[in-house]
């Protein structure tokens, strides 16, 4: 896909930039084939594409990396339009923004906590199936 | 004058603008939950939609769409790119995730899918209409996937874009203090590094890199995992039972 850089040197950005272009546009083409009831956005198709192009060394680390992490980087202030979205739907927060505030807020706390003993558990369960014991868990409980 | 107002000029310049009002706030007060940049960036915005408005008699949404839109749009494409590149971090962990691997997709699929019961059963404790109701669901995906996820089960996605928001919010004030209540630093790191990437995205995975490796490791995967779950578990859910 990409021709031959010398090791570990990052490719110039607007090559970067390209490979990211390449694979959001099959993405865009990929979501497109899903029905409306079952919506898979293209960012999700392009994250999955990427990972699968870094995990076979099709794409290299240093091919991406430099524009990704700059991408990263802004993240927050990219979100700063669809937080001000909100300024369109102004009558459904009069109505009831102080509770989705409030959902919100509870809704995280539930996601972190379900997930992470969700997490615990199916850990726990595994180690008891194969009857693996984890060696970071013992060396750095050890350490502690 | 009105013309130009609407090229994506002003929605670009609107959205730097708040956004380094927010830092500002956010380094002066040293880091202030409530001065977070893009929450500040966020009211910030709105209230200067909302005064524009006011100073030209018409509707808040009405500016919103006709001057804000443009420039927000083009902000707001970038998010493909940079949810993508989510991809980065997953790969570099890739040696933690080979060997979890497993146990993070059966995890996140089911705490994932359990953790919407529990989303469910607060919104219907706090009376949210339907479409709000439907916008809570896949907040756990980061925003550029929650946002299509909601629209697609007939939520408001600007209200999933909010909760998105309130995560980040939530996790990088409160991260300290609900791993201490809920005892999360007992049981095992890849069950803490899971819960904080997928609540907290971003700022939860730099909040799980400084417990530990293995947490930051979990929480970069979560990020990504996460959104995959959400996108297929949440219609499922919405079909059995939202409607």
């Amino acid at each position: 896909m990409e021709k031959k850089q010398p090791e570990k040197k990052a490719a110039p950005i607007l090559v970067q930039m390209g490979i990211f272009a390449a694979i959001l546009f099959v993405s865009a083409l990929i979501s497109s084939l899903f029905p409306k009831s079952f919506v898979v956005p293209t960012p999700l198709i392009g994250m999955i594409i990427l990972y699968i192009l870094l995990a076979t060394h099709i794409v290299k680390l240093e091919q991406v990396e430099k524009f990704g992490d700059l991408m990263i980087s802004l993240i927050a202030f990219m979100f700063v339009p669809s937080g001000v979205q909100l300024a369109g739907s102004l009558d459904l927060m009069k109505r009831e923004g102080l509770q989705d505030i409030i959902v919100s807020v509870l809704a995280t706390i539930i996601i972190l906590v379900v997930i992470a003993y969700v997490g615990a558990l199916v850990i726990k369960i595994h180690q008891k199936l194969t009857g693996r014991v984890d060696d970071d868990e013992e060396t750095e409980k050890g350490a502690n | 004058m009105a013309a130009t107002l609407a090229l994506p000029f002003t929605g670009i310049f609107i959205s730097i603008l708040v956004y380094l009002i927010g830092q500002w706030l956010f380094d002066k007060t040293n880091g202030f939950f409530l001065f977070t940049p893009l929450l500040v960036g966020m009211v910030l915005g709105i209230v200067i939609l909302m005064i524009w408005a006011k100073m030209t008699g018409s509707t808040t949404a009405a500016v919103y769409k006709t001057y804000y839109k443009p420039g927000g749009d083009i902000i707001f494409w970038f998010l493909n790119p940079a949810t993508m590149a989510f991809a980065i971090p997953l790969y570099r962990r890739n040696d933690v995730f080979k060997k979890y691997w497993l146990d993070c997709v059966i995890a996140l699929f089911v705490g994932g899918f359990v953790s919407l019961f529990g989303i469910h059963a607060v919104a219907k404790l706090f009376g949210l209409s339907a479409t709000s109701t439907a916008a809570m669901m896949p907040q756990a995906a980061t925003t550029a996937v929650a946002m299509p996820i909601a629209q697609g089960i007939g939520g408001d996605p600007a209200v999933t874009a909010m909760a998105c928001i309130l995560n980040a919010v939530v996790i990088y004030a409160l991260a300290e203090f609900l791993i201490k209540v809920f005892r999360l630093k007992q049981i095992p790191k890849v069950g803490t590094g899971l819960g904080l990437g997928s609540a907290g995205h971003t700022v939860g995975s730099a909040k799980a890199v400084q417990l530990g490796s293995v947490q930051g490791a979990m929480a970069a995967v979560a990020v990504v995992i996460i959104a995959v779950a959400m996108d297929i578990v949440v219609p499922i859910y919405a079909n059995l039972f939202l409607h």
